[in-house]
C-alpha cells in the first residue's frame, strides 16, 4: 500500500479544487487585530488560515548598541524573526537563531527598508520582532502582513501597505497562498511582497526550478493575490481606527 | 462565499503518530453535473448526467474501492462518485487504481461524474470524536446522496449502494427518495439482464472472502516500505527498473532493464539478472521494481542453451557463462497488472468436494505470468476454457497471487477463442462501434446520398477539373487513402506533382466520440484472417476513401518541380476537393507503363478513339510520375546513405516471391514509385509542421541501431567469409549487397533478416522532447519524417493532419481553430500510439503463428509430406541450432540433444536418429559425437526438418521442428507443389476449416448460433485479400516497422 507519500498527493483535482477545498486563486481566510500589546509602540496579530503570527514594533528610537550602525540620512531597521517552539507539529528545538530564521530576518529587513520612509528618522532605529505562533505554510508572507499592521499601529509612515503572498505552480496553474501541505508537496513556489497601489515589488524570492515561460503568469497571480491581501489589511486598519477613535472619543 | 473550518487528522508519517491540523473550506455552490439541475450550477466544464434516467446511483466507499470493475460497465448510467470515495481509492489502492478511476471519470463514453461532496457546505459532515473511519465515510456518502436528492428537488430518486449491511439497516428508511441497498440487490433489481456484471460481482466477492481467510505462513520476504525504497534508490543502494521475465525460462530467469542510474556503472548497463521465484519476490512481468544486488560470489550468467518452454532445470553448465550482476527484488514501486487470459486445468480424477475445491490454480496463457489462484463455483463447467482473469493481490504468505475471473472466452483450441485470447493478451480492445459513435457519422445511403457542402467547396481548392487524379492500390482495396496527380505547368517548364490524402479530420473532429475511439485503437488491427478498423466503415470504406468517379475531400501536398532538374520550386499544402478519375491497381498500372494492352474499366463506356486519347493521357502521367520517383530516389541515394532502406524492400520482395506462388505477381516498379511519392509527402509534411510548431510536432524517428546487436550478423557473415561493415547505414547496405553467395540466395536473405532484427524500432515522438539531431530516420536516411499518408488506418496521421491544418491557419494569419496540443500531451499521444502499434504487430505475429499451428495440427507429421520441409541453420546454440524454414516462413529451434541426453546422429544415407553421445558447440558449427561417428552442422547448412505441432493445453500451440536429414530437402528442388502455397494458402485453408466446423456445429446444435454471429461481427473481411497478404509480408520482415510502413504505403 502506498500512502502518506506527499509527492503523490493530488494538489489540484481535476475539478479544480485544492486539498483544503479552495480554488486555485482563492486565499486562505485572513483575520487580524492591531494593537494587541499596550507596552510596545506598535503590535499586531494576524492569522492567515492556520498560520498565526505576532508582530511587535519598537521605535523609532535612538540607536542601541554599536554606534557604527548609525546612518545619518535614515533610520536603521532591525528585524528579528522567530518561531515558537510549539508552532509546528513536532516541538521545535531551536526557536530562533538558526539559518532559516536568520535568512528570514534578513528578508524582512529588506522588505521593510523598501517600504518604510526611513529618511524621516535619521540616526534612529526601528525594531520589528515577529514570532510565528503556529506554522502552516506561507510563514514569510504572514510575517510581512503582520509586521505591516504593527508598523502602521506604531504610527511609522510607510509608502504603502506591504502585502505578501506566496504562489505555487501546479499542473500549469498558479496556486495562490500555499498551505503547508502544498508547500511540502514539491511545488515550486514563489514569495512576493508588493506595494499594491503602485504595483512596486518590495521583495521577490524563489528558490525552486521553474520554466522561464511560466514566470510571468506566476508573478501576475502573485500580484493579484497580494492585492487581495492588501484589501483585507486595509479593512482591518480602518476598523481599528474606528475602534480607537471611539475609545479616544474623537 | 468561503467559510473556514478546521479538521483534525491523525496521520502517521514515518511510523510516528503526528497530529496534523488542516484547514477545510466548504462552499455553497459546488457543481452537481446533472442536466436536471434547477439551481444553475456551473456544469459547463465536464460531463453532465442526462436527465432521462430513472435514478442516480451513489456508490459507497467500499463499493468503489473493491467493486470498481462493476461500475465500469457502460450500461450502468448516472453514477455519482463522491469525493470521499475517490480519496479512499487513492489512499487504500494506490495510484494505479486511482488513475483508472480518473480515466473513467474523464471518459465521455461512461455516464458518471464526480461530486466534490466534502467541499459542499451542506453535504459535508465533520468526523465525530471516536467515529470509525468507515462509518464516517459511509455517513459522508449518505449525506451526499441526500444532498443530491434535495438539490434536484426530488425529481430523481437516488440509490446509494453499499456493502455495509449495517448502513443498509441504519439509513434505508431515513429519507424517502434516497434508497440504500447492497450491490447484489441493486444488480438484481435494476440490471437483472446484465449477466456479466452478476458474474463479476460474485467472482470479486469470493476473492475478497478468500483474502480474509488467508493463512499466515510466509512464503516471501516482505516488501520494504515506499519511503525506504525511495531513499535507497536515491542513494544508489537499490536499482529501479522494469522486471522483464525471460520467455523461455519463465520460472527461473528474469532481468531488469535499469533506468537512468545505470550508466554510472558499466556493469549494470546490460541489466540485472534476477534468478528464481524467491528472489523475484512476487513481482510480475512488467512491474516496476527495486532490486538489491547480491554479493559478487552469487552472480550468475544467462543460459544460452535452448530449452523447452516448460523451463526445465538446467545445471552444471556454468562454465562458459559470463556472470552478470544478479540481484533480488526488495520492493515493488508500481504494479503493472493487466487482464490475463488463463486456462482452467483439467481435473485429474474425481476430487473430493472439500472446502478447497473451489480454489483453483489457473495457468495463464502468457508463460511469464505465474499461476493465479482464483476461487469459483464454476470450476467444473469451465474446464478447458479460456477465461479472462485479473490479479487482486499477492500476499507474502501466498505462493501464488490471488485473482478473480472476469469473462469467459470459450473453449481452448477453438479459433474464435484463440483469436480473442491474442487480442486480450495484447491489451487490444475492439468493441463494435457504439450507436452514439455511429450517430456522429455522416449518412451516405441510396435514399440520402452524401454530397459535398457548398461552403466547403468555397473553402477548398477545387482540383476536380484541373487535375488528373488517380490512385494506385492493391486489387480490391476498399480504403483508398492516397491519390496522385502530375501535370506540366508553364508550357512544360515546370512539373506539378500532387499527393492527395483523404481528409479524415474533416469528418472526425477532435474530441468527438469517434476521435476518442480512434485514438484508443490508434491503428487498424490486421490479423491473419480479419481486421478491426480504426474508423467506422462508413468513413473508412466510403466517405473518406478516395474512390474513383466521386467527389471527395482531400488534404494535398503539391510540389512544383523544374521539369528538367526536378528541383523543388514551390510547395503548396492545403485542403482540396478532388475526384479521382482512375482507381488503378498495381498490375494494371505497370501494364500501362510497359505499354502492354490493358483494360481500364473506367474507359469502358467510351468510343475507341476517345478511349485511346484518354489512355495516352493516363499513360503519360504514369510515365512522368515514374520518372519523378526515380529521380527522387536517386536524389536521396546521393544525399544520404539510403541504400539500407532499399535493401529492406528487396528483402521483402524476396519474400514476395514466396507468396507469388499463390498470386502470380512480380515485384513491380510501380510499387516503388507510389511508395517514393508517399515518403516524399511524409517528409515534406514533417518539415512543414516541424517548422510551424518546433516544440510540438509529431514526427517519427528511427534511431540508429546499437552496434552490439550486429554481433550475430557479423559473426554469421564471417562464417561464410563475408565482412560486414556496420559503421553507418550506407556502409551496412553496401556490405550487405556484396555478401551474396551465388550458390545459395538464402544466405543473403538470412543476413538481411538478421540485419533487420538488429534495427531498433522507429517511434513517434514530439519534437519538444528530443534535440534536433535525434530526429534522424536511419532507415530512410531523412532528417525529418512523419506519417501523413494513411489517416484512415493510423491515428498518428490524423494528428499530423490536424497539425498541418493548424500550421496552414497560422500561415494565413488566423488563429488555429483549436489550440494545438502541447508538447506533453503530444508526447503522451505518441507514447500511446507506439504502444498500440507494438501491440498490433505482436497480435499479428501471434495470429500468424496460430494459423501455422492450426494448419499443421490436423496433419500427421509421419505421413504427410507437407510436414517435411527444407530449413537453413542461422544460429548455433549450446544444445541445438536455430533454423529458418523458407517455405512456411517459420523460425524455430532444432535440438541436437534431447532431454534424455541423446544426440542427433547422422547415418550413412543422411538420415538422422537419436543416439546417446555428446554435443560440442563451436562458433560457426555444432558437432555431435555418437557411436556412428561425428557429424557436424554448420551455419547456413540446409537440412530437412519435420514440422509437427506441440499441443500445449494452457498456452498457444507451438511448432516443433525436428531434423530428419542433414541435407537439403529434395522436395525443395521440385517446382512449387500446388498443395502447399506458403502462408496465405495456409490461412485460407485454416479459415475454411474453421468455418466448416462452425457450420457443422450450427447444424448440429441450433442452440449455439453465437459463434457465427461473432464472426460476422468481428471479421469484416474474412477471405484473405491482397491486403492481408501484404500484411503477411510486413510480418515476415521481422516486425521492422519501417519496412512495414513501406509496404503499408504501397498497399494503401
Amino acid at each position: 500500500m502506498v500512502c502518506g507519500n506527499m509527492a503523490g498527493l493530488e494538489l489540484l483535482s481535476d475539478q479544480g479544487y485544492r486539498l483544503d477545498g479552495r480554488k486555485a486563486s482563492e486565499l486562505r481566510k485572513v483575520q487580524a487585530r492591531m494593537g494587541v500589546f499596550a507596552q510596545a509602540d506598535g503590535s499586531a496579530y494576524l492569522e492567515q488560515g492556520n498560520t498565526k503570527a505576532l508582530a511587535v514594533v519598537y521605535g523609532p528610537h535612538e540607536i542601541r548598541g554599536s554606534r557604527s550602525w548609525i546612518r545619518h540620512d535614515r533610520a536603521v531597521i532591525n528585524c528579528q524573526y522567530s518561531m515558537a517552539t510549539f508552532s509546528t507539529a513536532e516541538r521545535k528545538r531551536r526557536p530562533h537563531g538558526d539559518r532559516k530564521s536568520t535568512e528570514m530576518s534578513l528578508h524582512l529587513k529588506q522588505t521593510f527598508e523598501a517600504a518604510v520612509m526611513t529618511q524621516l528618522y535619521p540616526r534612529s532605529q526601528i525594531d520589528i520582532y515577529v514570532k510565528i505562533l503556529q506554522s502552516d505554510g506561507g510563514n514569510y508572507s504572514v510575517c510581512v502582513n503582520a509586521a505591516t499592521l504593527a508598523v502602521i499601529d506604531a504610527g511609522i509612515p510607510m509608502r504603502d501597505y506591504v502585502c505578501a503572498c506566496s504562489v505555487g505552480f501546479v499542473d500549469e496553474t498558479p496556486l495562490a497562498d500555499l498551505c503547508y501541505a502544498e508547500e511540502s508537496g514539491g511545488v515550486s513556489s514563489l514569495a512576493l511582497a508588493l506595494l499594491p497601489r503602485g504595483g512596486q515589488i518590495a521583495l521577490l524570492q524563489m528558490d525552486a526550478r521553474l520554466h522561464q515561460d511560466h514566470l510571468d503568469a506566476l508573478i501576475e497571480a502573485a500580484m493579484t493575490a497580494c492585492k487581495g491581501v492588501g484589501k483585507v489589511l486595509d479593512e482591518v486598519v480602518r476598523l481599528h481606527l474606528k475602534e480607537v477613535s471611539v475609545l479616544t472619543g474623537e | 462565499m468561503i467559510k473556514t473550518e478546521k479538521v483534525l487528522h491523525l496521520k502517521s508519517c514515518r511510523g510516528r503518530k503526528v497530529r496534523v491540523v488542516r484547514e477545510h473550506y466548504v462552499r455553497e455552490r459546488v457543481p452537481c453535473f446533472s442536466a436536471l439541475c434547477q439551481a444553475d450550477c456551473d456544469n459547463h466544464d465536464g460531463k453532465v448526467l442526462p436527465g432521462d434516467l430513472t435514478h442516480y446511483v451513489v456508490p459507497d466507499v467500499g463499493v468503489v474501492v473493491d467493486y470498481l470493475e462493476i461500475l465500469e460497465f457502460r450500461e450502468l448510467q448516472g453514477i455519482v462518485f463522491t469525493q470521499t470515495a475517490c480519496q479512499a481509492v487513492q489512499h487504500s489502492k494506490g495510484r494505479r487504481q486511482y488513475n483508472r478511476l480518473r480515466t473513467l471519470l474523464k471518459d465521455p463514453r461512461h455516464d458518471c461524474v464526480l461530486f466534490a461532496n466534502e467541499f459542499q457546505e451542506y453535504s459535508y459532515c465533520p468526523r465525530e470524536k471516536g467515529e470509525r473511519q468507515e462509518k464516517w465515510q459511509t455517513r459522508c456518502v449518505y449525506s451526499a446522496a441526500v444532498w443530491y436528492y434535495n438539490h434536484l428537488a426530488g425529481m430523481r430518486d437516488v440509490v446509494m449502494i453499499t456493502e455495509d449491511q449495517e448502513a443498509v439497516a441504519q439509513y434505508s428508511s431515513l429519507h424517502s427518495g434516497v434508497y440504500v441497498i447492497s450491490i447484489k440487490d441493486f444488480l438484481e433489481n435494476f440490471w437483472p439482464e446484465l449477466q456479466a456484471a452478476h458474474e463479476l460481482y460474485s467472482s470479486i466477492s469470493q476473492a475478497l472472502q478468500e483474502k480474509e481467510s488467508e493463512a499466515t505462513e510466509r512464503e516471501y520476504a516482505e516488501h520494504l516500505p515506499a519511503e525506504v525504497l525511495e531513499a535507497g534508490i536515491k542513494s544508489g543502494r537499490y536499482i529501479q527498473g522494469t522486471l522483464n521475465i525471460s520467455k523461455h525460462r519463465a520460472h527461473s530467469e528474469a532481468s531488469i532493464a535499469a533506468e537512468g542510474l545505470s550508466n554510472k556503472n558499466s556493469d549494470l548497463s546490460c541489466g540485472v539478472l534476477v534468478c528464481s521465484a524467491k528472489n523475484r519476490n512476487r513481482a510480475v512481468h512488467g512491474d516496476v521494481v527495486a532490486v538489491e544486488l547480491l554479493p559478487k560470489s552469487e552472480w550468475r550468467g544467462k543460459d544460452t542453451a535452448l530449452t523447452e518452454r516448460q523451463g526445465e532445470e538446467k545445471s552444471g553448465e556454468d562454465g562458459d557463462r559470463k556472470p552478470m550482476p544478479t540481484g533480488r527484488v526488495v520492493g515493488i514501486l508500481q504494479r503493472n497488472w493487466r487482464d490475463y487470459v488463463v486456462t482452467f486445468p483439467p481435473r485429474e480424477g474425481p476430487q473430493p468436494q472439500s472446502r478447497n475445491s473451489q480454489r483453483i490454480l489457473v495457468v495463464p496463457w502468457d508463460h511469464r505470468i505465474p499461476k493465479i489462484r482464483i476461487s469459483t463455483q464454476q470450476a467444473d463447467a469451465l474446464q478447458d476454457h479460456r477465461v479472462v482473469v485479473r490479479i487482486d493481490s499477492w500476499e507474502s504468505t501466498s505462493l501464488y497471487p490471488n485473482g478473480h475471473s472476469v469473462r469467459v472466452l470459450g473453449r481452448a483450441g477453438e479459433l474464435e477463442t484463440e483469436v480473442q485470447t491474442i487480442l486480450i493478451e495484447n491489451c487490444i480492445h475492439v468493441p463494435p462501434f457504439s450507436d452514439a459513435q455511429l450517430r456522429e457519422m455522416p449518412v451516405n445511403s441510396p435514399e440520402r446520398p452524401w454530397a459535398v457542402d457548398a461552403a466547403e467547396v468555397a473553402e477548398r481548392r477545387d482540383l476536380r477539373r484541373s487535375h488528373l487524379v488517380f490512385s494506385i492500390d492493391p486489387r480490391g482495396c476498399e480504403d483508398v487513402d492516397d491519390t496522385l496527380s502530375v501535370r506540366s505547368l508553364a508550357g512544360g517548364k515546370l512539373l506539378e506533382l500532387g499527393v492527395h490524402i483523404a481528409d479524415v479530420t474533416h469528418f472526425v473532429p477532435e474530441g468527438s466520440l469517434t476521435d476518442l475511439e480512434a485514438r484508443t485503437r490508434s491503428t487498424t488491427y490486421y490479423l491473419a484472417d480479419r481486421r478491426y478498423d480504426m474508423l467506422p466503415a462508413v468513413l473508412s470504406a466510403d466517405l473518406c476513401s478516395l474512390l474513383g468517379g466521386v467527389d471527395r475531400y482531400a488534404m494535398s501536398v503539391m510540389w512544383e518541380l523544374d521539369a528538367q532538374t526536378l528541383a523543388v520550386d514551390k510547395v503548396w499544402y492545403g485542403r482540396t476537393l478532388i475526384r479521382s478519375s482512375y482507381q488503378l491497381h498495381y498490375e494494371l498500372a505497370q501494364a500501362l507503363l510497359n505499354g502492354e494492352p490493358a483494360e481500364v474499366p473506367e474507359l469502358d463506356g467510351l468510343g475507341s478513339e476517345e478511349r485511346d486519347a484518354e489512355l495516352a493521357r493516363l499513360t503519360r502521367s504514369l510515365e512522368t510520375l515514374t520518372r519523378v520517383a526515380r529521380h527522387l530516389r536517386a536524389q536521396r541515394d546521393r544525399g544520404g546513405a539510403l541504400e539500407l532502406e532499399g535493401v529492406e524492400v528487396r528483402a521483402q520482395l524476396d519474400e514476395e516471391r514466396n507468396i507469388t506462388a499463390l498470386v502470380p505477381r512480380q515485384p513491380l516498379e510501380v510499387h516503388e514509385t507510389v511508395a517514393e511519392c508517399m515518403i516524399y509527402a511524409n517528409h515534406w509534411v514533417a518539415r512543414k509542421i516541424q517548422e510551424a510548431f518546433p516544440h510540438q510536432a509529431l514526427l517519427r524517428r528511427h534511431p540508429p541501431p546499437r552496434q552490439q546487436f550486429f554481433s550475430q550478423l557479423v559473426d554469421s557473415a564471417a562464417a561464410r567469409g563475408f565482412a560486414i561493415d556496420t559503421g553507418s547505414n550506407k556502409a551496412l547496405a553496401d556490405s550487405l549487397d556484396q555478401a551474396v553467395d551465388p550458390q545459395d540466395p538464402l544466405v543473403n536473405r538470412l543476413l538481411r533478416i538478421m540485419a533487420t532484427t538488429a534495427m531498433s524500432q522507429a517511434v513517434y515522438f514530439s519534437t519538444g522532447l528530443q534535440s534536433q539531431d535525434q530526429f534522424y530516420h536511419y532507415g530512410l536516411a531523412l532528417d525529418r519524417y512523419t506519417h501523413f499518408t494513411s489517416p484512415i488506418r493510423r491515428y498518428a496521421d490524423i494528428v499530423v493532419h490536424r497539425l498541418l491544418a493548424a500550421a496552414l491557419d497560422v500561415d494565413r494569419g488566423l488563429d488555429p481553430r483549436r489550440a494545438v496540443a502541447g508538447n506533453k500531451e503530444l508526447e503522451e499521444a505518441a507514447h500511446h500510439i507506439n504502444n498500440k502499434n507494438r501491440a498490433a504487430q505482436q497480435a499479428q505475429k501471434l495470429s500468424t503463428e496460430l494459423f501455422q499451428c492450426l494448419y499443421f495440427k490436423d496433419r500427421d507429421p509421419q505421413s504427410d509430406r507437407r510436414c517435411v520441409a527444407d530449413a537453413v541453420i542461422y544460429s548455433i546454440r549450446d544444445n541445438g541450432v536455430l533454423v529458418f524454414v523458407p517455405e512456411y516462413g517459420v523460425k524455430g529451434p532444432v535440438y541436437m540433444r534431447s532431454r534424455e541426453g541423446e544426440v542427433v546422429a547422422v547415418g550413412q544415407d543422411g538420415c538422422c536418429e537419436w543416439q546417446s553421445g555428446s554435443v560440442r558447440r563451436h562458433s560457426d558449427h555444432i558437432s555431435t559425437t555418437s557411436s556412428c561417428g561425428t557429424s557436424t552442422f554448420r551455419l547456413f547448412d540446409h537440412i530437412t526438418v519435420r514440422i509437427s505441432v506441440r499441443s500445449l493445453h494452457c498456452h498457444a500451440d507451438a511448432l516443433n521442428l525436428e531434423v530428419i536429414r542433414n541435407e537439403p530437402h529434395r522436395g525443395a528442388a521440385e517446382p512449387q507443389r500446388p498443395s502447399s502455397q506458403g502462408r496465405s494458402g495456409l490461412v485460407q485453408e485454416v479459415v475454411r476449416l474453421a468455418e466448416e466446423a462452425t457450420q457443422q456445429a450450427q447444424e448440429k446444435a441450433a442452440r449455439r448460433p453465437k459463434l457465427s454471429r461473432e464472426e460476422r461481427e468481428f471479421s469484416q473481411s474474412k477471405t484473405p485479400n491482397l491486403y492481408s497478404l501484404l500484411e503477411e509480408v510486413r510480418e515476415l520482415a521481422l516486425l521492422d516497422p519501417e519496412a512495414a510502413s513501406r509496404v503499408a504505403a504501397m498497399t494503401a
